[in-house]
Order: structure tokens, then sequence, then C-alpha cells
């Protein structure tokens, strides 16, 4: 999130698409129906169901799945035709607006409404409640990122608000509501096959930054990689790295992966579950770490299997980054539940028994503090180096004592201080930023510009024109010794650059002179590392709409994608529409949580919601001849089937089926509580819809389309 | 409202009643919540589960010695503020935290019956493994030596890249970090976690 969920309480409008907060942050609501019943905030949902959200909406639009980006760039396109764009901010801090302007006037509302189903009169009349309801907070979810062209719609999304000139403003911004309580935490820390923590990536420069924190050599950690060129090599995802060892897929590594630690992951959160299965059951060793057995426990049928009782986190502590980019830190409550242990201890424990515990922590005694210690040395690319454990534990001491409308605390022990010292926290004296890109303040006091990533110029290949990266003149926060547009700092301390000067010099240099240590820059409409450098639209893999698939094709398949092989045009089939007639599309319900495993085995949410079931509409099951409530099964294209009730709603469209994806413990139709270690098969079990989503993977993150695929329907 | 039946149980104080307790209220009954929760989660007050209502004056009371821990909810990404009560080392009771500047006294029903992630009887408490198709108990030392071997000797023959750690976003951001770093040791980029999806 650029902004936090209380600055929404300042929206004069909010628009969600791809997100059901009332059931997925339902707290979060008190600030979003604050802004609707205070400001007179119109509420806008874009979803292919009508969702407990979207009973709050003031505008619901429903849109076909995965045509996110097209309404998006219609939308762009409406504001541009009717001159709501705002010049000012696009004049001086965006890039590329011209070339992507150009792209978007494609997209009119008829064009729009060809292929999403939203009436062309909703999109033009969407376009003017957001003109009209400055500023906006635009907020997505899962439902906006997975899909082949995630990346494509994720940039649309920012590149709507850009052009509105919602960014860097109360009330405005890009709020992606993370999922899980720690996904803001571990995806900083990057627990990501494609990056060291930080978001470094895997150049040999930040590898030697990693090292020089780690306090190792890096000819060390060479050594310690097959060959070099692995550790520059983007590793296999959690969303594909079965394929790995089930080797169906061609797959770009000298060998099958043969051991798998699952630690704190519910298995059937993958797509293709199925599949997901048959890997299990192939692997040398396999460890499950976590609180619960999960589905994958009872799915492994073989002798290679371990699992280890980890404690919940609320039997250790440690810090825990909100939604928000908030830190807060979670004392423990209680000692691991006999017989458990905490993750450090099981951690050190292994790297104890695997010999490189030495080097592992050399700068580690006090747990968990000295590594939040290693992490503010380490992690400057987001400026996480402000955040000490004495300072978050004070914050959350004192959490009483700050504004609900600010977040700043107002007198007492952190006086001035944003609560949990959102990101970039630049020294241990700042208070952390509360809005990303916000020019009204000093960088000192939670300011800051866009940043200065790609360079000082860029010439448009298609136009043949050049353009100033660096933000207008007469663009700066408070204070700024330059009035204007600058690069990032670097040679402060001769040979680093801000992210790698460990003795911080640059950074405070750079706010002591009033200024980001990453530059102030233009935020960019084409982004030309991306194989769609404006986004556009493309059908999903397996599109509902074979007409279309001809205008609107999908990428070229792609043979090494992070270690395997990944169609894209030869999985498109346009007559695969006549045999798996509805849309396939899942998403959460508010009494349980991910995969389920821990939800599922709380007597209390168990008894709450205890069936796994199909949303579809009333007129689309009358004419299969189904009754509510009866068993169906639920089939995909690529032969992943389920058994669950029918639930009879018009939440859904004629042609769109609906599944929560927390269910687990059954498979195509067979129970598998007994295969759970006796006594502790959850509570209850059901089929986990991840066996019918459909193959499909987003182009450049390999997140796995779970929100578009194909199915059919028949009675069990 | 099965709060409200807490709330007006005969006799104030002196006697207690079997009332059928909505499941996220229900912890023995030692759970007080807001009303602004049972209004946030909306949920059906339905439940077969019984157990004995507490007194107006227990709700209100601390439990003898306790102390209060502030903690975070371990499910979405909102950051609620828990407020636990804990006595002799034992999770007794949880609160809403209603001075928490983003959550202010807000729970869903996960939330709401955080407390059970700790008491619910489906907690492993010592590793197993499973041996000729049937899970065994075993120590951990037994556990830990035989997957620690066992990982040595597939990265002697394969290579360290024939090992995958999925790691996690419900671990503290200092274990999250510790995974990353297990995998740089480790020799292997094959790392990686729930945000990828």
């Amino acid at each position: 999130m650029t902004n936090s969920l209380n600055d929404m309480r300042h929206a004069k409008s909010l628009i969600f698409i791809g997100s059901n907060a009332a059931e997925a942050h339902p707290v979060s609501m008190q600030h979003i129906l604050h802004a609707k019943e205070v400001n007179n905030a119109p509420i806008i949902v874009v979803d292919p169901r009508y969702t407990k959200l979207a009973a709050k909406a003031d505008e619901f639009v429903r849109i076909r799945p995965g045509t996110d980006c097209i309404f998006i760039m219609g939308l762009i396109n409406e504001v541009i035709q009717k001159g709501y764009q705002d010049k000012e901010f696009i004049r001086t801090r965006v890039a590329g607006y011209p070339a992507m302007a150009e792209v978007a006037a494609k997209y009119t509302p008829e064009e729009v409404e060809n292929v999403t189903g939203i009436p062309a009169a909703q999109t033009i009349k969407v376009a003017k409640i957001l003109a009209m309801n400055r500023p906006t907070s635009l907020t997505w979810c899962m439902g906006g990122t997975q899909h082949s062209i995630g990346s494509s719609i994720t940039r649309a999304f920012c590149i709507l608000q850009l052009v509105l000139g919602n960014m860097g403003k109360s009330g405005g911004g890009t709020n992606i509501f993370r999922g899980h309580d720690n996904v803001q935490g571990a995806t900083d820390m990057c627990v990501l096959s494609h990056t060291l923590p930080g978001y470094y990536g895997l150049s040999d420069g930040s590898w030697k930054h990693w090292c020089r924190v780690w306090d190792v050599d890096y000819d060390y950690i060479k050594g310690r990689f097959k060959e070099k060129k692995w550790m520059n090599a983007k590793g296999f995802t959690l969303s594909r790295w079965y394929e790995g060892v089930l080797q169906e897929e061609k797959i770009e590594q000298y060998t099958p992966i043969k051991a798998m630690i699952q630690w704190g992951c519910g298995s059937n959160s993958n797509s293709q579950y199925n599949r997901v299965v048959k890997a299990y059951n192939k692997l040398d060793l396999f460890v499950i770490v976590d609180p619960f057995p999960t589905m994958a426990a009872a799915t492994c049928t073989t002798d290679n299997v371990y699992i280890l009782p980890c404690s919940s986190q609320y039997e250790t502590s440690g810090s825990v980054t909100s939604t928000s980019r908030q830190i807060q830190w979670r004392y423990k409550i209680v000692e691991p539940v006999n017989g458990c242990r905490d993750d450090y201890t099981i951690m050190k424990d292994l790297v104890d028994r695997l010999g490189f515990a030495d080097q592992f922590y050399k700068n580690i005694k006090e747990v968990p503090e000295d590594i939040t210690r290693e992490i503010n040395r380490g992690t400057l690319t987001i400026g996480y180096n402000g955040q000490t454990p004495e300072r978050i534990k004070k914050h959350m001491d004192n959490w009483h004592t700050f504004d609900i409308e600010t977040l700043q605390a107002r007198g007492g022990p952190c006086d001035g201080d944003y609560f949990g010292m959102p990101w970039p926290c630049w020294t241990e004296e700042h208070p952390g930023t509360p809005i990303l890109y916000d020019i009204s303040k000093p960088v000192a006091e939670g300011g800051l510009p866009f940043r200065n990533r790609f360079g000082l110029e860029h010439k448009y290949i298609q136009s043949g024109r050049t353009e100033d990266l660096l933000a207008a003149k007469g663009v700066y926060n408070p204070g700024s010794e330059v009035k204007g547009g600058y690069p990032e700092f670097k040679d402060v301390v001769p040979g680093t650059n801000w992210k790698t000067d460990l003795s911080q010099k640059t950074i405070k240099e750079a706010i002591k002179r009033g200024m980001a240590p990453f530059g102030n820059a233009r935020a960019r409409c084409v982004v030309w590392n991306f194989p769609d450098q404006i986004p556009i639209h493309r059908e999903p893999l397996h599109s509902p709409r074979p007409d279309l698939i001809q205008k609107y094709p999908t990428y070229e398949d792609k043979p090494n994608h992070y270690r395997v092989f990944t169609r894209f045009k030869s999985e498109q089939n346009p007559d695969l529409a006549a045999k798996f007639p509805f849309v396939l599309t899942t998403g959460r319900m508010v009494e349980h949580m991910g995969a389920g495993a821990e939800t599922r085995s709380n007597k209390y949410l168990s008894e709450l919601k205890s069936e796994m079931y199909a949303e579809i509409n009333p007129v689309a099951g009358n004419n299969l001849g189904l009754r509510d409530g009866e068993m169906i099964w639920i089939e995909s294209p690529e032969g992943g089937k389920v058994k669950v009730k029918a639930f009879f709603t018009e939440r859904v469209d004629e042609k769109t089926i609906f599944m929560p994806f927390h269910f687990g413990g059954v498979l195509m139709g067979e129970s598998l509580a007994g295969n759970y270690p006796a006594g502790h098969a959850p509570y209850i079990v059901g089929e986990p819809a991840n066996v019918c989503t459909n193959y499909g993977y987003d182009i450049v993150t390999q997140i796995q389309a779970t929100k578009d695929g194909l199915c059919k329907v028949s009675r069990a | 409202m099965a709060q409200r039946k807490i709330r007006i149980s005969p006799d104030q104080g002196t006697k207690t009643e079997s009332i059928t307790l909505n499941p996220k209220v229900a912890r023995r009954s030692f759970l007080k919540l807001s009303a602004a929760t049972a209004a946030l989660t909306g949920v059906a007050m339905t439940t077969r589960m019984t157990a004995k209502a507490a007194t107006p004056a227990a709700v209100k009371e601390a439990y003898p010695d306790s102390t209060m821990i502030r903690s975070i909810c371990t499910h979405c990404a909102v950051g609620c503020g828990i407020n636990a009560e804990v006595q002799n080392g034992v999770w007794v009771r949880q609160e809403v935290a209603q001075d928490h500047p983003v959550s202010r006294g807000g729970y869903c029903c996960k939330g709401a019956s955080a407390i059970d992630m700790v008491t619910s009887e489906k907690r492993l408490k010592t590793p197993m493994k499973r041996v000729n198709g049937k899970w065994q108990k075993i120590t951990w030392d037994q556990a830990m030596d035989e997957i620690a071997t066992k990982l040595n000797s597939i990265r002697d023959k394969d290579g360290p890249d024939a090992l995958h750690l999925n790691g996690s976003a419900k671990v503290s951001t200092e274990m999250a970090y510790l995974q990353r770093k297990f995998a740089a040791f480790w020799g292997s980029n094959n790392v990686d976690h729930q945000a990828r999806i």
C-alpha cells in the first residue's frame, strides 16, 4: 500500500477491483465506511461477483474475469477524452504519458463493453465519478493479479492513479491489501526465488552487498552453489516448483528437485493441486513444518515425509509488517505448547546439523532482536534501517498514543513518529513514511518523491522521442537543496551508493540536505523491461470468448520461465470453451484463511462455516437440471475435478462458477481424513478448489492464474 | 445475542447458568468482546457448544496475578491488536484492543478466536514420520538428525538445487529473513513463499 488503511478515511472516492475487503479484511471496513459516511465518498466495486463488499457499493461493476486491464485502460482513455486528467501532475512527475495515451485510445467504451461485458455508459459514469471525487483510493487484491496478464493489470491500476493525479496524496494512492498477516514483511525479506532481501536482485553486486552484511566471504557463498551461474539464475517458484520434481515439462536445471521443505505453507493454495500431490509422492524427502498438519501430510503417502510441529506466532516473538507497511512487534504470549518448538529454534537446530552455523549466525546472538538489527543493517533499498527492535517495541507499548486520522503519535515516548514506522524509515530519528511519494512534507518528516531507478533519460524506440526521467523543475519536498528532479545519491563514500553504503553516511547526507537518497524522478507509464511495455489486453489462456482470441492473443510460449517451460500461445485453444462453458473464479470467505489448515482446526471457525460449496447462478443451475444443495462435479480442462455442494445464488452471473479456496482434506471425491496423524485431521474437510483452477501463469511474475480459468459442471 | 445473555445472567453474579454460546465468543465464556465486534462479523449465533456462563463480575475482573500482553492477530494483514491475558504461563482470556490505532476494538471471527491457535487440540505436539505407511511419533533429535543427514546426502549427490524451500508469510519478518538467508547459505535460489501467488 502506498497509503494506509487509516488514510483511506480521507478518500473522496474509493474503487475496489478484485478485492472483497468485507470478507478478506473485515476490520479495514471501519475506515472505508468512514470515508463513505463522513466524506460522502462513493464506493465503486468492480468484480465478477456481487460480493459482500459490493453490497456496500454505490456502483457495482460486474466484469468478466481476466478483463480488468482493458476496463482500466478504457477508463484512462475516457478520463483523457473528457479532459479529466491531472495535466500538471503528468507534466511534472510522469514519464511516457503520450505513448500510453495512444495505446489507451484504442480502448473505447464500446470496445470495453464488447470485451468485459460492462455497459459503455457505466465505464463513462465511473470515469466521471472518479474525476469529480478526488482523491480516489484504489484497492486491488488477488483478483487483480492472478492472471496471465496480472503484471499488466496492476500497472494499469497505477497508471490510472497517475493520470488522475492521485499519487502521493492523503486519501489517494494504490492500496493493495496484502493477504496473510506478514505478506508484506516476508516479501520485503524476499523469500522469493528472484531476489535477495530488500529487493536487491541476484546480481553479483547484490550478493557482495549481502555478504558484507552477513560478514562472510563472497567466495564462501559462491562455493556453496553448484556453479556461479546458479547464483544469478532465478529459482523455481512456489507456483511451479513441482514441475522440477515431475519433469513432465522441460526444466532448465542440472538436477530435478528431490527434497522439499514446506515451512508455514498450506499446499492446497497451489493451482492444479492434483499435480502437486503427484510431485509430493515422488520426492525423496519431504519436510512439513507447521503447527497443524497441512493437507500435504494427508496427500503425501510415501515414507519420505516428516512433520515438525512448530509453535504458532503467539508462542514466539518478532516483528510483523501489516498491509499499511506498519511494523509491529508480537510479544511472546506463552511458551511453545508442550512438545512444539518455535521457528528460530528449529532453524538453529537444522543449520547446526547441516554444519554452517558459525557463518550463518555470525552477527546473531540475541534472537530475534539481533536478526532485526541485521535486517536494519542490510535492507537499505526500502529504508528498513530506522526500525530498530527497541523502537518497534516502543510503538507497540504505546499504540494508544497514535492519532487515528494521521497515525502520528501525539506526545508520549513516540511523539511525532508514524505508527509502526512505515518504510522507508531512513534513520533512527526518522518518523517513517506514512504516504509514499508525498512531496508536501520534508523527507526527514516522512515525505518522499518518486524514485530514480531507470536512468536519467530514455529514448522511446517507436516515437524516437527522448525524455528526461527526472522530475520537472519546481517539484521537490520542502527543504530540498535541489529545487527539482535529481538522481540517486552515490559516491558520498567512494565506490558505494545509498543502497550499498553500510555506514549509511550516504543516506544521512541526503536527509540532511532535505533530499531522498534514491533521487527525485518520474513514475513510468512505459516499462521498457516488460514484454508489454504499455498494458494491453490479452485474452485469458483459457478464454470463454474464442472470437476474441485472434484480436487479443496471449504471449508466445516462454521456454525458461523460472527454470521451467511455460506455455502461453500453445495453450490458448479456441475450441476449449465449447466443452468447458463456465468461467471458474475463486476467493475468500471471512471464516477461513489461506489453505485453511489453521482455521479448519479451530473449533469456533469450523462450526461457523463447515462445508465446501460452489456458487452457481440459479438460471445456469436450472438449465443443467441441478437442484440447489445437491452435490455436483466441477471439472477443469486438465482433468482435475471436485465434488462439492451446489449453492444457487445470484452473486455470480450465468457464466461464472465461484468456489472458496480454503478447504482441503478431500481429493477428487475421496476423503483423506484418515491419512492425517490420528486425532489431528482438521475438524472439517472439503475439496480444495485448486484442484480445478487451470493451467496459466503471469508472463513476468509467474503468479498462477486462478481467477479466469474454465470448467464444466455436472450432477454428482 | 450470546453476549447479552452473558451480561444479563441472573442474580448479578451469584448464580451461573449453562447457556449456548456463539463459538466466536465462547472460550469457556472467558472472552469479553465489544458489541462492535459482533456487528462487524455479523455471524449466525448458532452452535452446539455450551459452556458455563461467566458472571458479570468475573467478566470485569482480571484473573488473579495475571498479566496482559499485547500481540497482533496472525490471520490477515490488517494487523489487529490483541490483548492476551496470561496467568501462570497459560493464555486464559483474549480481549479486543480498543486503543489500537488501526483495529480500534474491531475483530472479525478469525481474530476473535485467535486463542484457539494455541489451545486447539488439533495442534501437533511431537515430530512425526511416516513408516511403512503409518504415522509414527519420533523425538526431535531423531527427526532433525535424519532430516539433516538426508539433506546433506542429497546435496552431495545431486547438488544444492535439488532442494526447494517454500517459506512463509505466516512467520515473523525475522524468520522470513532467515528462510531467505538459509537458501543463500545452502547454495540455491530455489526458495519462494505465498506472496508469489
